[in-house]
Protein backbone atom coordinates (compact mmCIF):
# COMPACT_ATOMS: atom_id res chain seq x y z
CA UNK A 1 0.00 0.00 0.00
CA UNK A 2 2.68 2.44 1.08
CA UNK A 3 4.85 1.33 -1.84
CA UNK A 4 2.05 2.05 -4.32
CA UNK A 5 1.61 5.51 -2.79
CA UNK A 6 5.34 6.22 -3.10
CA UNK A 7 5.26 5.12 -6.74
CA UNK A 8 2.21 7.26 -7.48
CA UNK A 9 3.78 10.34 -5.86
CA UNK A 10 7.08 9.65 -7.64
CA UNK A 11 5.42 9.38 -11.06
CA UNK A 12 3.42 12.58 -10.55
CA UNK A 13 6.46 14.50 -9.25
CA UNK A 14 8.80 13.18 -11.94
CA UNK A 15 6.44 13.96 -14.78
CA UNK A 16 5.56 17.41 -13.47
CA UNK A 17 9.30 18.00 -13.13
CA UNK A 18 9.82 17.13 -16.80
CA UNK A 19 6.73 19.00 -17.98
CA UNK A 20 7.55 22.18 -16.06
CA UNK A 21 11.15 21.98 -17.27
CA UNK A 22 9.96 21.87 -20.88
CA UNK A 23 7.49 24.67 -20.12
CA UNK A 24 10.28 26.91 -18.76
CA UNK A 25 12.17 26.88 -22.06
CA UNK A 26 9.15 26.87 -24.40
CA UNK A 27 7.14 29.81 -23.02
CA UNK A 28 7.91 33.01 -24.88
CA UNK A 29 6.66 35.24 -22.05
CA UNK A 30 9.17 35.17 -19.14
CA UNK A 31 6.36 35.82 -16.69
CA UNK A 32 5.01 32.35 -17.50
CA UNK A 33 8.46 30.75 -17.53
CA UNK A 34 9.14 31.89 -13.96
CA UNK A 35 6.09 30.12 -12.42
CA UNK A 36 6.97 27.05 -14.49
CA UNK A 37 10.46 27.13 -12.97
CA UNK A 38 8.85 27.42 -9.52
CA UNK A 39 6.80 24.32 -10.35
CA UNK A 40 9.96 22.56 -11.44
CA UNK A 41 11.75 23.40 -8.17
CA UNK A 42 8.68 22.37 -6.16
CA UNK A 43 8.44 18.98 -7.86
CA UNK A 44 12.17 18.51 -7.23
CA UNK A 45 11.42 19.21 -3.56
CA UNK A 46 8.80 16.42 -3.63
CA UNK A 47 11.43 14.07 -5.08
CA UNK A 48 13.79 15.03 -2.24
CA UNK A 49 10.99 14.27 0.25
CA UNK A 50 10.67 10.79 -1.23
CA UNK A 51 14.41 10.34 -0.63
CA UNK A 52 13.93 11.15 3.11
CA UNK A 53 15.70 14.47 2.68
CA UNK A 54 13.10 16.65 4.39
CA UNK A 55 15.51 19.41 5.32
CA UNK A 56 16.88 19.69 1.79
CA UNK A 57 13.31 19.75 0.42
CA UNK A 58 12.24 22.53 2.76
CA UNK A 59 15.44 24.43 2.04
CA UNK A 60 14.83 24.04 -1.68
CA UNK A 61 11.33 25.51 -1.39
CA UNK A 62 12.43 28.26 0.99
CA UNK A 63 15.57 29.41 -0.82
CA UNK A 64 15.05 28.62 -4.50
CA UNK A 65 11.29 28.40 -5.05
CA UNK A 66 10.74 31.17 -2.49
CA UNK A 67 13.49 33.78 -2.27
CA UNK A 68 15.38 33.41 -5.56
CA UNK A 69 12.35 33.09 -7.82
CA UNK A 70 10.72 36.14 -6.22
CA UNK A 71 13.67 38.13 -7.59
CA UNK A 72 13.13 36.64 -11.07
CA UNK A 73 9.43 37.56 -10.98
CA UNK A 74 10.20 41.00 -9.58
CA UNK A 75 12.58 41.81 -12.44
CA UNK A 76 10.32 40.43 -15.17
CA UNK A 77 7.31 42.32 -13.79
CA UNK A 78 9.45 45.44 -13.49
CA UNK A 79 10.71 45.25 -17.08
CA UNK A 80 7.29 44.32 -18.46
CA UNK A 81 7.20 43.13 -22.07
CA UNK A 82 10.74 44.27 -22.78
CA UNK A 83 12.24 41.44 -20.77
CA UNK A 84 12.22 38.95 -23.63
CA UNK A 85 13.98 41.21 -26.16
CA UNK A 86 17.60 40.02 -25.64
CA UNK A 87 16.62 36.39 -26.16
CA UNK A 88 14.72 36.62 -29.42
CA UNK A 89 16.19 33.45 -30.91
CA UNK A 90 19.87 34.01 -30.29
CA UNK A 91 22.69 33.11 -32.71
CA UNK A 92 22.63 29.64 -34.25
CA UNK A 93 25.94 28.53 -32.70
CA UNK A 94 24.40 29.10 -29.24
CA UNK A 95 21.38 26.97 -30.11
CA UNK A 96 23.67 24.31 -31.53
CA UNK A 97 25.88 24.36 -28.42
CA UNK A 98 22.87 24.13 -26.11
CA UNK A 99 21.47 21.12 -27.96
CA UNK A 100 24.90 19.48 -27.95
CA UNK A 101 25.34 20.01 -24.20
CA UNK A 102 21.83 18.71 -23.46
CA UNK A 103 22.49 15.64 -25.63
CA UNK A 104 25.79 14.99 -23.84
CA UNK A 105 24.07 15.13 -20.44
CA UNK A 106 21.33 12.79 -21.69
CA UNK A 107 23.92 10.27 -22.90
CA UNK A 108 25.74 10.57 -19.56
CA UNK A 109 22.52 9.88 -17.62
CA UNK A 110 21.73 6.84 -19.76
CA UNK A 111 25.29 5.49 -19.37
CA UNK A 112 25.21 5.97 -15.59
CA UNK A 113 21.83 4.24 -15.31
CA UNK A 114 23.09 1.42 -17.49
CA UNK A 115 26.26 0.98 -15.42
CA UNK A 116 24.49 1.14 -12.07
CA UNK A 117 21.40 -0.81 -12.99
CA UNK A 118 23.26 -4.11 -12.78
CA UNK A 119 21.55 -5.04 -9.53
CA UNK A 120 22.68 -2.08 -7.49
CA UNK A 121 19.67 0.20 -8.07
CA UNK A 122 17.17 -2.29 -6.67
CA UNK A 123 18.86 -2.26 -3.25
CA UNK A 124 17.16 -0.06 -0.73
CA UNK A 125 19.69 2.16 0.95
CA UNK A 126 19.97 1.54 4.66
CA UNK A 127 18.93 4.78 6.32
CA UNK A 128 18.11 5.40 9.95
CA UNK A 129 15.66 7.87 11.41
CA UNK A 130 18.27 10.62 11.74
CA UNK A 131 19.13 10.58 8.03
CA UNK A 132 18.73 13.98 6.39
CA UNK A 133 18.00 15.74 9.68
CA UNK A 134 19.44 19.23 10.31
CA UNK A 135 21.70 17.77 13.02
CA UNK A 136 23.27 15.27 10.64
CA UNK A 137 23.64 17.78 7.80
CA UNK A 138 25.20 20.36 10.11
CA UNK A 139 27.67 17.79 11.41
CA UNK A 140 28.72 16.80 7.89
CA UNK A 141 29.07 20.46 6.90
CA UNK A 142 31.29 21.32 9.85
CA UNK A 143 33.48 18.19 9.77
CA UNK A 144 33.92 16.42 6.41
CA UNK A 145 33.04 19.32 4.12
CA UNK A 146 34.29 22.22 6.22
CA UNK A 147 36.54 23.65 3.47
CA UNK A 148 33.79 23.71 0.82
CA UNK A 149 31.37 25.17 3.37
CA UNK A 150 33.73 27.99 4.36
CA UNK A 151 34.73 28.77 0.76
CA UNK A 152 31.05 29.02 -0.18
CA UNK A 153 30.39 31.39 2.70
CA UNK A 154 33.33 33.59 1.66
CA UNK A 155 32.13 33.64 -1.96
CA UNK A 156 28.67 34.67 -0.78
CA UNK A 157 30.13 37.39 1.43
CA UNK A 158 32.20 38.74 -1.47
CA UNK A 159 29.07 38.71 -3.66
CA UNK A 160 27.10 40.65 -1.04
CA UNK A 161 29.85 43.25 -0.57
CA UNK A 162 30.27 43.51 -4.36
CA UNK A 163 26.59 44.13 -4.94
CA UNK A 164 26.57 46.85 -2.26
CA UNK A 165 29.60 48.54 -3.88
CA UNK A 166 28.08 48.31 -7.37
CA UNK A 167 24.82 49.77 -6.07
CA UNK A 168 26.60 52.64 -4.29
CA UNK A 169 28.70 53.36 -7.41
CA UNK A 170 25.70 53.60 -9.73
CA UNK A 171 23.92 55.88 -7.26
CA UNK A 172 26.91 58.28 -7.09
CA UNK A 173 27.22 58.57 -10.88
CA UNK A 174 23.46 59.11 -11.28
CA UNK A 175 23.44 62.91 -11.18
CA UNK A 176 19.94 63.35 -12.62
CA UNK A 177 18.59 61.27 -9.77
CA UNK A 178 20.20 63.64 -7.24
CA UNK A 179 18.65 66.61 -9.03
CA UNK A 180 15.17 65.11 -8.74
CA UNK A 181 15.71 64.37 -5.06
CA UNK A 182 16.80 67.93 -4.27
CA UNK A 183 13.84 69.35 -6.20
CA UNK A 184 11.48 67.13 -4.24
CA UNK A 185 13.05 68.22 -0.99
CA UNK A 186 12.71 71.88 -1.99
CA UNK A 187 9.09 71.49 -3.01
CA UNK A 188 8.12 70.10 0.35
CA UNK A 189 6.70 72.76 2.68
CA UNK B 1 2.93 9.37 19.32
CA UNK B 2 1.17 8.34 16.16
CA UNK B 3 -2.52 8.60 15.51
CA UNK B 4 -4.80 7.09 12.84
CA UNK B 5 -4.90 9.11 9.63
CA UNK B 6 -8.62 9.83 9.89
CA UNK B 7 -8.10 11.65 13.20
CA UNK B 8 -5.59 13.93 11.43
CA UNK B 9 -8.12 14.62 8.67
CA UNK B 10 -10.89 15.48 11.15
CA UNK B 11 -8.50 17.64 13.15
CA UNK B 12 -7.35 19.48 10.02
CA UNK B 13 -10.99 20.23 9.14
CA UNK B 14 -11.74 21.49 12.64
CA UNK B 15 -8.60 23.65 12.77
CA UNK B 16 -9.22 25.20 9.35
CA UNK B 17 -12.74 26.14 10.41
CA UNK B 18 -11.57 27.52 13.73
CA UNK B 19 -8.88 29.61 12.01
CA UNK B 20 -11.44 30.93 9.53
CA UNK B 21 -13.82 31.76 12.39
CA UNK B 22 -10.99 33.56 14.18
CA UNK B 23 -10.26 35.43 10.95
CA UNK B 24 -13.89 36.50 10.58
CA UNK B 25 -14.10 37.75 14.13
CA UNK B 26 -10.67 39.39 13.96
CA UNK B 27 -12.12 41.70 11.32
CA UNK B 28 -14.97 42.57 13.70
CA UNK B 29 -12.55 42.95 16.64
CA UNK B 30 -10.38 45.24 14.52
CA UNK B 31 -13.28 47.45 13.46
CA UNK B 32 -14.68 47.62 16.99
CA UNK B 33 -11.33 48.38 18.63
CA UNK B 34 -10.34 50.95 16.01
CA UNK B 35 -13.73 52.61 16.45
CA UNK B 36 -13.36 52.71 20.23
CA UNK B 37 -9.86 54.15 19.95
CA UNK B 38 -11.25 56.84 17.62
CA UNK B 39 -14.25 57.57 19.90
CA UNK B 40 -16.78 55.88 17.62
CA UNK B 41 -19.06 52.88 18.13
CA UNK B 42 -18.08 50.72 15.15
CA UNK B 43 -20.46 48.22 13.52
CA UNK B 44 -23.41 47.67 15.86
CA UNK B 45 -26.42 46.99 13.60
CA UNK B 46 -26.11 43.33 12.54
CA UNK B 47 -27.12 41.25 15.56
CA UNK B 48 -26.49 42.07 19.23
CA UNK B 49 -23.44 44.41 19.54
CA UNK B 50 -22.87 43.91 15.80
CA UNK B 51 -21.77 40.32 16.41
CA UNK B 52 -23.24 39.04 13.14
CA UNK B 53 -21.34 41.63 11.07
CA UNK B 54 -18.70 39.16 9.73
CA UNK B 55 -21.47 36.78 8.61
CA UNK B 56 -23.22 39.64 6.82
CA UNK B 57 -19.91 40.65 5.20
CA UNK B 58 -19.33 37.09 4.02
CA UNK B 59 -22.80 36.80 2.46
CA UNK B 60 -22.29 40.14 0.74
CA UNK B 61 -18.88 39.10 -0.65
CA UNK B 62 -20.09 35.74 -1.94
CA UNK B 63 -23.16 37.23 -3.64
CA UNK B 64 -21.29 40.16 -5.14
CA UNK B 65 -20.46 40.09 -8.85
CA UNK B 66 -16.76 39.41 -9.41
CA UNK B 67 -15.67 42.14 -11.79
CA UNK B 68 -12.91 41.17 -14.15
CA UNK B 69 -10.71 43.72 -15.98
CA UNK B 70 -10.83 42.99 -19.73
CA UNK B 71 -7.06 43.30 -19.98
CA UNK B 72 -6.44 40.88 -17.10
CA UNK B 73 -4.62 37.61 -17.81
CA UNK B 74 -7.19 34.97 -16.88
CA UNK B 75 -5.45 32.01 -15.27
CA UNK B 76 -2.92 33.84 -13.07
CA UNK B 77 -5.57 36.42 -12.14
CA UNK B 78 -7.91 33.70 -10.84
CA UNK B 79 -5.22 31.50 -9.28
CA UNK B 80 -3.36 34.24 -7.38
CA UNK B 81 -5.83 34.66 -4.48
CA UNK B 82 -6.15 30.88 -4.25
CA UNK B 83 -2.38 30.45 -3.83
CA UNK B 84 -2.23 33.13 -1.14
CA UNK B 85 -5.19 31.78 0.82
CA UNK B 86 -3.99 28.17 0.56
CA UNK B 87 -0.45 28.82 1.80
CA UNK B 88 -1.73 31.02 4.62
CA UNK B 89 -4.06 28.27 5.86
CA UNK B 90 -1.57 25.45 5.32
CA UNK B 91 1.06 27.10 7.50
CA UNK B 92 -1.17 26.79 10.56
CA UNK B 93 -0.96 22.98 10.30
CA UNK B 94 2.38 22.79 12.10
CA UNK B 95 1.62 25.16 14.99
CA UNK B 96 1.07 23.17 18.20
CA UNK B 97 -1.97 24.26 20.21
CA UNK B 98 -2.13 21.60 22.94
CA UNK B 99 -0.40 18.72 24.65
CA UNK B 100 -2.55 16.02 23.07
CA UNK B 101 -5.46 14.14 24.59
CA UNK B 102 -6.42 10.50 25.12
CA UNK B 103 -9.96 10.23 23.85
CA UNK B 104 -11.44 6.75 24.29
CA UNK B 105 -8.87 4.38 22.70
CA UNK B 106 -7.10 6.97 20.61
CA UNK B 107 -4.39 9.48 21.21
CA UNK B 108 -4.98 12.86 19.59
CA UNK B 109 -1.91 15.04 19.07
CA UNK B 110 -2.07 18.74 19.86
CA UNK B 111 -0.87 19.67 16.37
CA UNK B 112 -2.19 18.82 12.92
CA UNK B 113 1.17 17.79 11.44
CA UNK B 114 4.16 17.11 13.67
CA UNK B 115 7.17 17.44 11.33
CA UNK B 116 10.74 17.74 12.62
CA UNK B 117 11.46 20.82 10.49
CA UNK B 118 8.17 22.62 11.07
CA UNK B 119 9.78 26.04 11.57
CA UNK B 120 11.40 25.96 8.12
CA UNK B 121 8.12 24.72 6.67
CA UNK B 122 6.27 27.80 7.98
CA UNK B 123 8.84 30.09 6.37
CA UNK B 124 8.79 28.08 3.12
CA UNK B 125 5.00 28.36 2.88
CA UNK B 126 5.22 32.07 3.68
CA UNK B 127 7.71 32.60 0.86
CA UNK B 128 5.40 30.76 -1.57
CA UNK B 129 2.44 32.88 -0.43
CA UNK B 130 4.20 36.02 -1.73
CA UNK B 131 3.63 34.75 -5.28
CA UNK B 132 -0.11 35.21 -4.93
CA UNK B 133 0.41 38.91 -4.21
CA UNK B 134 2.93 39.47 -7.02
CA UNK B 135 1.16 37.45 -9.70
CA UNK B 136 -2.24 38.90 -8.74
CA UNK B 137 -0.94 42.46 -9.08
CA UNK B 138 0.80 41.72 -12.36
CA UNK B 139 -2.10 39.80 -13.94
CA UNK B 140 -4.56 42.63 -13.23
CA UNK B 141 -2.85 44.77 -15.92
CA UNK B 142 -3.27 47.91 -13.86
CA UNK B 143 -0.63 50.44 -12.81
CA UNK B 144 -1.78 50.64 -9.22
CA UNK B 145 -1.91 46.87 -8.86
CA UNK B 146 1.56 46.47 -10.34
CA UNK B 147 3.03 49.20 -8.12
CA UNK B 148 1.36 47.60 -5.12
CA UNK B 149 2.72 44.17 -5.90
CA UNK B 150 6.23 45.57 -6.50
CA UNK B 151 6.10 47.22 -3.10
CA UNK B 152 4.76 44.04 -1.49
CA UNK B 153 7.53 42.01 -3.07
CA UNK B 154 10.35 44.34 -2.03
CA UNK B 155 9.00 44.74 1.50
CA UNK B 156 8.31 41.06 2.16
CA UNK B 157 11.69 39.96 0.80
CA UNK B 158 13.52 42.57 2.90
CA UNK B 159 11.79 41.75 6.16
CA UNK B 160 11.77 37.99 5.64
CA UNK B 161 15.54 38.03 6.23
CA UNK B 162 15.22 39.72 9.64
CA UNK B 163 12.28 37.49 10.53
CA UNK B 164 14.27 34.32 9.82
CA UNK B 165 17.35 35.62 11.65
CA UNK B 166 15.34 36.68 14.70
CA UNK B 167 14.13 33.13 15.37
CA UNK B 168 17.68 31.75 15.07
CA UNK B 169 18.32 32.60 18.72
CA UNK B 170 15.38 30.46 19.80
CA UNK B 171 16.48 27.61 17.53
CA UNK B 172 20.01 27.70 18.99
CA UNK B 173 18.69 27.82 22.57
CA UNK B 174 16.16 25.03 22.05
CA UNK B 175 18.46 22.98 19.81
CA UNK B 176 15.58 21.99 17.56
CA UNK B 177 13.65 23.13 14.52
CA UNK B 178 10.49 21.34 15.63
CA UNK B 179 7.86 23.68 17.06
CA UNK B 180 6.55 20.90 19.33
CA UNK B 181 10.03 20.44 20.86
CA UNK B 182 10.42 24.20 21.27
CA UNK B 183 7.15 24.37 23.22
CA UNK B 184 8.11 21.38 25.38
CA UNK B 185 11.45 23.02 26.20
CA UNK B 186 9.59 26.03 27.61
CA UNK B 187 7.41 23.94 29.94
CA UNK B 188 9.67 24.03 33.00
CA UNK B 189 11.94 26.94 32.21
CA UNK B 190 11.54 30.62 31.48
CA UNK B 191 9.66 31.37 28.30
CA UNK B 192 12.08 32.31 25.53
CA UNK B 193 10.73 35.85 25.48
CA UNK B 194 12.95 36.57 28.53
CA UNK B 195 16.37 35.33 27.32
CA UNK B 196 15.47 36.21 23.71
CA UNK B 197 13.87 39.61 24.35
CA UNK B 198 15.75 41.21 21.44
CA UNK B 199 14.81 38.36 19.13
CA UNK B 200 11.16 38.71 20.16
CA UNK B 201 11.18 42.45 19.46
CA UNK B 202 12.77 41.97 16.02
CA UNK B 203 10.35 39.11 15.29
CA UNK B 204 7.35 41.23 16.21
CA UNK B 205 8.44 44.24 14.15
CA UNK B 206 9.35 42.22 11.08
CA UNK B 207 6.18 40.19 11.60
CA UNK B 208 4.09 43.34 11.37
CA UNK B 209 5.98 44.23 8.18
CA UNK B 210 5.56 40.70 6.77
CA UNK B 211 1.80 40.91 7.16
CA UNK B 212 1.75 44.42 5.62
CA UNK B 213 0.02 45.87 8.66
CA UNK B 214 0.27 49.49 9.76
CA UNK B 215 2.74 51.17 10.20
CA UNK B 216 4.24 49.03 7.40
CA UNK B 217 1.14 49.00 5.18
CA UNK B 218 2.84 50.63 2.19
CA UNK B 219 1.82 47.88 -0.26
CA UNK B 220 -1.78 49.01 0.10
CA UNK B 221 -1.36 52.65 1.05
CA UNK B 222 -4.84 53.77 0.03
CA UNK B 223 -3.88 57.44 -0.36
CA UNK B 224 -1.28 56.54 -3.02
CA UNK B 225 -2.22 53.22 -4.59
CA UNK B 226 -6.02 52.87 -4.23
CA UNK B 227 -5.62 49.43 -2.61
CA UNK B 228 -2.33 47.99 -3.87
CA UNK B 229 -2.15 44.60 -5.55
CA UNK B 230 -5.84 43.80 -5.03
CA UNK B 231 -7.18 47.03 -6.58
CA UNK B 232 -8.78 45.18 -9.50
CA UNK B 233 -10.25 42.37 -7.41
CA UNK B 234 -13.81 42.28 -6.10
CA UNK B 235 -16.24 39.86 -4.53
CA UNK B 236 -14.89 36.68 -2.97
CA UNK B 237 -11.60 36.88 -4.89
CA UNK B 238 -10.87 40.06 -2.97
CA UNK B 239 -12.20 38.23 0.09
CA UNK B 240 -9.60 35.47 -0.40
CA UNK B 241 -6.77 38.03 -0.48
CA UNK B 242 -8.16 39.66 2.64
CA UNK B 243 -8.45 36.23 4.24
CA UNK B 244 -4.83 35.44 3.37
CA UNK B 245 -3.68 38.65 5.07
CA UNK B 246 -5.62 38.06 8.26
CA UNK B 247 -4.78 34.35 8.42
CA UNK B 248 -1.10 35.26 7.95
CA UNK B 249 -1.47 37.60 10.90
CA UNK B 250 -3.05 34.83 12.99
CA UNK B 251 -0.38 32.31 11.96
CA UNK B 252 2.39 34.75 12.73
CA UNK B 253 0.88 35.44 16.16
CA UNK B 254 0.65 31.68 16.68
CA UNK B 255 4.31 31.35 15.70
CA UNK B 256 5.29 34.13 18.11
CA UNK B 257 3.38 32.36 20.90
CA UNK B 258 5.01 29.04 20.07
CA UNK B 259 8.54 30.38 19.82
CA UNK B 260 8.65 33.02 22.52
CA UNK B 261 5.57 32.89 24.76
CA UNK B 262 5.50 29.27 25.92
CA UNK B 263 3.06 27.94 23.36
CA UNK B 264 0.03 26.36 25.01
CA UNK B 265 1.66 26.44 28.48
CA UNK B 266 0.49 28.77 31.18
CA UNK B 267 2.38 29.64 34.38
CA UNK B 268 1.27 27.70 37.48
CA UNK B 269 -1.18 25.61 35.44
CA UNK B 270 0.82 22.41 34.95
CA UNK B 271 -1.93 20.12 36.26
CA UNK B 272 -4.46 21.21 33.67
CA UNK B 273 -2.52 20.58 30.44
CA UNK B 274 -5.73 19.65 28.63
CA UNK B 275 -6.66 23.34 28.74
CA UNK B 276 -3.75 24.12 26.36
CA UNK B 277 -5.90 25.41 23.46
CA UNK B 278 -7.58 27.88 25.84
CA UNK B 279 -4.26 29.40 26.95
CA UNK B 280 -3.12 29.43 23.33
CA UNK B 281 -6.27 31.27 22.28
CA UNK B 282 -5.96 33.83 25.09
CA UNK B 283 -2.37 34.60 24.10
CA UNK B 284 -3.50 34.83 20.46
CA UNK B 285 -6.12 37.41 21.43
CA UNK B 286 -3.50 39.51 23.24
CA UNK B 287 -1.17 39.49 20.22
CA UNK B 288 -4.00 40.30 17.81
CA UNK B 289 -4.92 43.20 20.08
CA UNK B 290 -1.33 44.45 19.86
CA UNK B 291 -1.48 44.26 16.04
CA UNK B 292 -4.69 46.34 15.99
CA UNK B 293 -3.42 48.72 18.65
CA UNK B 294 -0.30 49.43 16.55
CA UNK B 295 -2.50 50.21 13.57
CA UNK B 296 -4.55 52.70 15.57
CA UNK B 297 -1.46 54.36 17.06
CA UNK B 298 1.33 54.65 14.51
CA UNK B 299 1.41 56.59 11.23
CA UNK B 300 2.71 54.90 8.08
CA UNK B 301 6.44 54.98 7.38
CA UNK B 302 7.88 56.60 4.26
CA UNK B 303 9.26 54.12 1.73
CA UNK B 304 12.94 54.96 2.22
CA UNK B 305 12.43 54.85 6.01
CA UNK B 306 10.94 51.38 5.64
CA UNK B 307 13.88 50.09 3.63
CA UNK B 308 16.62 51.69 5.71
CA UNK B 309 14.94 50.50 8.93
CA UNK B 310 14.74 46.95 7.65
CA UNK B 311 18.26 46.67 6.27
CA UNK B 312 20.27 49.03 8.49
CA UNK B 313 18.66 48.49 11.91
CA UNK B 314 16.63 45.28 12.09
CA UNK B 315 19.02 43.06 10.12
CA UNK B 316 22.21 43.96 12.09
CA UNK B 317 20.33 43.68 15.40
CA UNK B 318 18.94 40.25 14.45
CA UNK B 319 22.38 39.08 13.28
CA UNK B 320 24.06 40.29 16.48
CA UNK B 321 21.35 38.59 18.54
CA UNK B 322 21.96 35.27 16.79
CA UNK B 323 25.75 35.60 17.19
CA UNK B 324 25.59 36.51 20.88
CA UNK B 325 23.12 33.68 21.56
CA UNK B 326 25.42 31.21 19.81
CA UNK B 327 28.42 32.40 21.88
CA UNK B 328 26.46 32.20 25.14
CA UNK B 329 25.15 28.71 24.35
CA UNK B 330 28.63 27.46 23.47
CA UNK B 331 30.35 28.91 26.55
CA UNK B 332 27.63 28.36 29.15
Amino acid sequence: MANVLVWAVWIVAAFSCLASGIAVVSFSNPFYSAPALIGNLASLAVLYLLLSAEFVAAGQVLVYAGAVMVMFLFVTAYLGGRADAPWAGGPTWQQFGAVLAAGAILVEVIVVIGLKAGGRLSHEARIDSGFGSPHRIGRVFLTDHLLAFEITSIVLLVAAVGSVILGAHSRRSDTTGDLVHSEEAGARP
Amino acid sequence: MSEPWWISVIKAGVIINLVLLTFAYTTLLERKLLARMQLRFGPNRAGPYGLLQPIADLIKLVRKESFFPTAAIDTPYILAPVVSAFTALAAFAVIPFGNGWNIWRYHVNGVVANVPISLILVFALGSIGIYGFIVGGWASESKYSLLGSMRTCAQLVSYEVSLALSVLGVVITAGSLSLVDIVHNQAHSLWYVVPQAVGFLVFLISGVAETSRAPFDLPEAEQELVAGYHTEYSGMRWGLFQMAEYVNMITLSGLAITLFLGGWHFPFAHGVDFLGPLWFFLKLLVLLFVFIWLRATLPRLRYDQLMSFGWKILLPVATLNALVTALVVVWA
